[in-house]
């Protein structure tokens, strides 16, 4: 298979040394999903990883169940606190509870994670089937117009959005952040679309006279499903700190819902007094993006076997 | 005058003792140092470095919007008059001043030796050709509306280029140099308030030859051509802008600064930082509310009072009944919102025309529905007496800090004491000032927003609340206040106009008000100065700072 | 390999087209008005006037072809806010601001998390490779405003080393640089460590070793020379990350470039400035995009023909 240049840089910054598309998938689906599973499970630091992304998950799907205390109800009186018994993390300026607000944070940091990563994806997934299974000039076209895309900061595209919704919440941050985002997963999966079509089984299929949508969504999209799970845990660490970023340039989601980055912004403005504030919410984010980030190295090494053989 | 002779009379006390110092000590003069007014010995270096803030948008006075360009043109320009403390104008640029008997033409009459940077000499032609610049509708300046008092001005200005005659337009504005030295100025009617709103920077003059030369480049350092105390060194966009004291200007003996640097930091915590890292020595305005209860225990800390209201205003025709709007205000608790959230030792507004505005004591209402802590009995005995109440209202702020908390506290007394849901919508600035109006907007119950005023009369507060007015969002028009405005803008009398403003905040906050605000505190100042300059360096009502005044003490 | 290159260069215009278009229709979107700077409402007249000035009386499509024809002919219009400047002047004073501050980064990058990686892999399962994994891992994740906000706390402000913000000598420069440089560093070393990793397993090393090499010199020859390809083919992408950071970074260290400045043109609704300033932005990742691809194209003849 020729290497175009294209997946050569993809490899540089996307998808790590030498995960060029695996052309050889093995045509029993269930030994591919188990063997995976093994390899993952050998792999201490994506299994480490992994327990703590659930812990994280569980903590800010919990914690504010199982806490006493009312996320927006403001009392001068208690602000500022150091951590204690009462308040695991401590408080914050208004004397709300640090602990629960961090995991309210954390959900809604985590769905803007999630919510922009499956848009991303599927845009990505869309533009990039498309090219890659029509090909000929329209693939041409498309790809040269990605090439020129690629690389392209989403952030002033994000920032200018941003301003067209005027309020920012979670839904208008999601959009933010997918709009200019989707160009890399758009070449993957196109990548793996063109490599796949070549396969022995495609060209099968074909040959009975399958339709080309029977063959695009049961034999091609399905195959490119690893791909995208590692991908997923690539990208989510970048829709992670691009929330943050945003947030922390005053753009973030209105109050009283926090997010990650919200909180962070807002602490800053104590930090000298009262640090904790700026710490918490970004040791979160630092935790949730090493997470993803191992995740997705173990997920690699895991799906696509010939990555990886250190 | 007297305040002249005082600093005369200093001046050679300082350079007495100088001479007395230098007798004694021998070569060691530079240590010694003299003794300046505010008691402390004057430094050696009269150098300070000063926070500026926010990039100024544009240093031609005609084009200037800001506090940030009005401060600095306000210590490159020499205005015709200066406000003292006591905000009576004084003259600066002019010899003297005069209003005519019918109190439509007021006459300014130069001083002599005044010279712009270029060495050529201001005239009052510079006046003439400099006002009629703002004014132009080529120019597009956003401060023309303050020359619309004189006769023609707004004409001129809404001249369209392609069909009218406009050069015709200009000439009949009633602003004329009679000789090189005096400028006469023709008013559409009397404005007791002009000859102060003359000490706004857009009344500043300037170089006709720079102009004509840079184009809408003249502003920049190497081009300016100034005629005040300072001149510009330098401008680097969004980073710095340095001036240095100009020698040749007619009173530069009185100033002591030899040099201001200026840095351009918008963030406030970053300010903070860099001043305590010793970066800067002064930084006005900007301190973050944040650090605001660490800030107030430092000996650097200054305050002022400011020229300014924050309110809540109420859409009227949204939440008709003027009981459940007075029942709604004396909900509110002023003393904790200024002491939790704004944190700045604001004044609990007690009216719509803020502490400080001249004749404040007479126009003051002191509203029996703005009590500092609140009224809760009250409010609800009040609430109770609305025959239709309105229990679900939409609360309109911007997003900036500080304003959604106040919106919050606000927001939790009327839920609680009155029953009253709000829902608390945000928009970012821009959007939100186009999105109130006017026309008022429609899906607005409640909306929050602070005026500063930028002339000391309170005509410049209360114009705000007539039925024409552009900035007035609240649906109110009550034809008996415009016709008490109307009234008093034809006083010419001080005292009996006072009076007349009276009346006008009584319509609306007195026993029997409207209540179209809820008037929520006056604005203060706040500033971190270097002890070696704090006694010296002084903000006035409008924010600005008059450097020549300035002394760096050991 | 020259229609290959026009062809390359055929396609940016386009793509620049349809980048202004977007711009320049977002724009249009966002409600509010640069004409309007507080809560003192702005007459009638004096609106038209402003309207008039910037051609914003205009119908679009023609505002739209005025704009074209001023980016083709470099010249980005004036500010509707900052009156008395040009865009051409804003970039003229913020850009090299923002490069010399992205090129810092980068060196600090570069010269760290290279020999940080070789260092891994040379030791590969032993402490070193540990620590020096853990910390690019740790570095890669942290937001930068943390890095940053540490910095100036410690080293500004409690040791008074360093000047806390702005951008005029070279101590001004460390730790801002620093700041946006830890992220990239530690991707650099992770990938440097990946690729030195594996060409170490290459059969032409071992036949190096074979033939007598020294170890130091088939290393500093041989694996380090490959290893560094993924490093230059991450610099590409790089540029975007680092224009993502600076915008965060200029804002805390008050550094009067692009990034910082962005922001505010888009809350003072500056539409000249900030279609100009995406416009060149995207020009720049778009011409560096070309610039890669035809270097490719130069040194590998198969990728060339892959793409045509």
């Amino acid at each position: 298979m020729a290497v175009s240049p294209t997946d050569v840089r993809e490899e540089g910054i996307a998808v790590e040394p030498g995960a060029a598309p695996s052309s050889g998938v093995p045509i029993r689906q269930t030994n591919l999903w188990k063997d995976a599973w093994r390899r993952y499970i050998r792999n201490r630091a994506a299994v480490i990883a992994g327990v703590g992304f659930l812990l994280i998950l569980l903590y800010c799907l919990l914690a504010p169940i199982l806490s006493p205390y009312d996320p927006t109800f403001v009392d001068y009186s208690i602000a500022k606190q150091d951590p204690s018994l009462h308040h695991l993390f401590g408080t914050d300026k208004f004397g709300r509870d640090l602990f629960e607000r961090t995991a309210l944070g954390g959900r809604v940091s985590i769905l803007i994670g999630f919510g922009a990563t499956l848009a991303i994806l599927a845009i990505g997934v869309v533009y990039g089937a498309i090219s890659g299974f029509v090909g000929g000039r329209l693939d041409n076209g498309l790809m040269r117009f990605l090439d020129a895309l690629y690389g392209l900061p989403y952030l002033p595209f994000a920032i200018i959005t941003l301003a067209i919704i005027g309020r920012t919440n979670m839904w208008t941050m999601m959009i933010a952040l997918s709009i200019a985002s989707w160009f890399t997963t758009a070449r993957i999966v196109r990548g793996q679309v063109i490599s796949l079509k070549e396969n022995d089984y495609v060209r099968a299929a074909k040959a009975v006279g399958a339709r080309w949508y029977r063959i695009l969504f049961r034999h091609l999209l399905p195959n490119t499903l690893g791909v995208l799970i590692i991908a997923i845990f690539l990208e989510l660490p970048a829709v992670i700190l691009g929330e943050a970023f945003l947030s922390f340039i005053g753009l973030g989601i209105s109050p009283p819902d926090p997010s990650w980055g919200a909180m962070a912004q807002e602490g800053r403005g104590t930090y000298r007094t009262h640090p904790i504030e700026i710490v918490v919410p970004s040791v979160a984010i630092a935790s949730l993006v090493m997470c993803a980030n191992f995740i997705a190295d173990g997920l690699r090494d895991a799906l696509d076997p010939r990555s990886r053989k250190n | 005058m007297r305040k002249k002779t005082l600093w005369l009379s200093l001046a050679l006390l300082i350079s007495s003792m100088a001479l007395i110092a230098a007798g004694c000590g021998g070569s060691d003069d530079n240590a010694s140092g003299t003794t300046t007014g505010a008691g402390g010995t004057e430094a050696a270096k009269q150098v300070i470095t000063v926070n500026w803030g926010t990039e100024p948008p544009s240093l031609d006075p005609g084009l200037a919007t800001d506090v940030t360009s009005s401060n600095i043109l306000l210590n490159i320009m020499d205005p015709l008059v200066k406000l003292d403390k006591d905000l009576k104008p004084q003259p600066s640029a002019a010899e003297s001043f005069e209003t005519s008997a019918d109190g439509k033409t007021v006459t300014f009459v130069l001083k002599d030796g005044l010279k712009w940077t270029n060495g050529d000499p201001v005239t009052a032609n510079d006046f003439e050709y400099s006002w009629k610049r703002t004014i132009s509708p080529e120019l597009g300046a956003d401060y023309a509306y303050q020359f619309y008092g004189i006769v023609g001005a707004q004409e001129y200005n809404s001249c369209d280029p392609k069909k009218d005659q406009c050069a015709a337009l200009a000439d009949k504005v009633g602003v004329k140099a009679v000789d090189d030295k005096t400028l006469e100025v023709k008013l559409t009617n009397p404005q007791p308030w002009f000859t102060q709103q003359v000490a706004h920077h857009s009344f500043l003059a300037v170089n006709k030859k720079a102009v004509d030369q840079f184009g809408e480049k003249w502003t920049e350092a190497a081009n300016i051509v100034t005629n005040g105390p300072f001149k510009l060194a330098k401008w680097e966009h969004n980073s710095a802008i340095d001036i240095v004291k100009n020698p040749d200007w007619r009173d530069a003996a009185s100033v002591k600064l030899t040099r201001v640097n200026g840095r351009l930091i918008a963030d406030g915590l970053t300010a903070v930082q860099a001043f305590e890292a010793g970066e800067i020595d002064v930084l006005q305005g900007g301190l973050p509310t944040d650090e605001m209860s660490r800030l107030k225990e430092l000996p650097t800390y200054q305050q002022y009072p400011g020229l300014g209201t924050y309110y809540e205003g109420f859409n009227v025709k949204n939440v008709p009944d003027v009981k459940q709007r007075r029942a709604m205000s004396l909900a509110i608790n002023r003393r904790s919102i200024i002491d939790n959230i704004a944190q700045a030792d604001q004044l609990p507004a007690t009216g719509f025309t803020p502490k400080g505005m001249p004749g404040f004591d007479v126009i003051n209402p002191n509203s029996p529905w703005m009590p500092e802590e609140g009224d809760i009995e009250q409010a609800k005995q009040l609430m109770s007496e609305v025959a239709n109440p309105v229990k679900d209202l939409t609360f309109y702020v911007n997003d900036s800090p500080g304003h959604r908390e106040i919106a919050v506290a606000i927001q939790s007394a009327w839920k609680q004491e009155l029953g009253i849901s709000t829902t608390i919508k945000q928009q970012e600035f821009q959007q939100y000032l186009e999105f109130l109006g006017p026309p008022p907007n429609k899906d607005v119950d409640v909306y929050r927003l602070g005026w500063i005023g930028d002339f000391v009369d309170a005509i410049n507060f209360l114009d705000l609340w007539t039925c024409k007015s552009g900035n007035n969002n609240t649906n109110y028009c009550n034809p008996k206040y415009d016709e008490v405005i109307e009234k008093a803008k034809l006083t010419e009398d001080n005292d009996a106009r006072y009076k007349l403003y009276a009346e006008a905040e009584d319509i609306m906050f007195g026993e029997n008000g409207d209540m179209p605000t809820i008037p929520i505190y006056f604005y203060t100042y706040t500033a971190l100065e270097r002890e070696n300059v704090k006694d010296s360096y002084e903000t006035n009502l409008l924010d600005q700072v008059d450097l020549t005044k300035v002394v760096v003490t050991e | 390999m020259l229609k290959f290159i026009v062809r390359r260069v055929f396609w940016t215009i386009p793509v620049l087209l349809v980048v202004i278009f977007l711009t320049f229709m977002m724009m249009r979107q966002i409600e509010g008005s640069p004409f309007r700077h507080s809560e003192r409402a702005v007459p009638p007249a004096v609106l038209q006037n402003l309207e008039r000035k910037f051609n914003l009386d205009k119908p679009w499509y023609l505002q739209y072809a005025y704009y074209v024809k001023g980016v083709f002919t470099l010249d980005l219009g004036p500010s509707l806010v900052l009156r008395g400047q040009d865009v051409n002047d804003i970039v003229k004073t913020h850009f090299p601001k923002s490069i010399e501050l992205g090129l810092y980064a980068f060196l600090f990058a570069i010269f760290v998390g290279v020999p940080l990686g070789v260092a891994a892999a040379l030791r590969h399962n032993t402490a070193v490779d540990y620590s020096a994994m853990f910390f690019s891992n740790v570095f890669h994740a942290v937001p930068s405003f943390l890095i940053a906000t540490l910095m100036i706390y410690f080293i500004a402000l409690k040791a008074g080393a360093l000047p806390t913000s702005g951008w005029t000598t070279w101590q001004h420069k460390i730790m801002p640089s620093i700041a946006l440089g830890f992220g990239p560093m530690a991707l650099f070393a992770r990938l440097v460590r990946g690729t030195m990793l594996e060409t170490l397993q290459q059969d032409y090393v071992r036949t190096a070793r074979a033939k007598g090499l020294r170890y130091r010199r088939v290393v500093g020859l041989h694996v380090l020379r490959n290893s560094l390809i993924p490093v230059i083919t991450a610099a590409g992408p790089l540029l975007g990350y680092i224009i993502t950071g600076s915008f965060v970074i200029e804002l805390i260290f008050n550094i009067p470039g692009i990034g910082g400045y962005y922001v505010t043109a888009v809350s003072a609704r500056d539409y000249s400035v900030v279609m100009g300033l995406t416009v060149l932005l995207s020009g720049l990742v778009i011409i560096a995009n070309l610039v890669v691809d035809i270097l490719y194209g130069l040194l590998d003849p198969r990728t060339r023909d892959a793409r045509i």
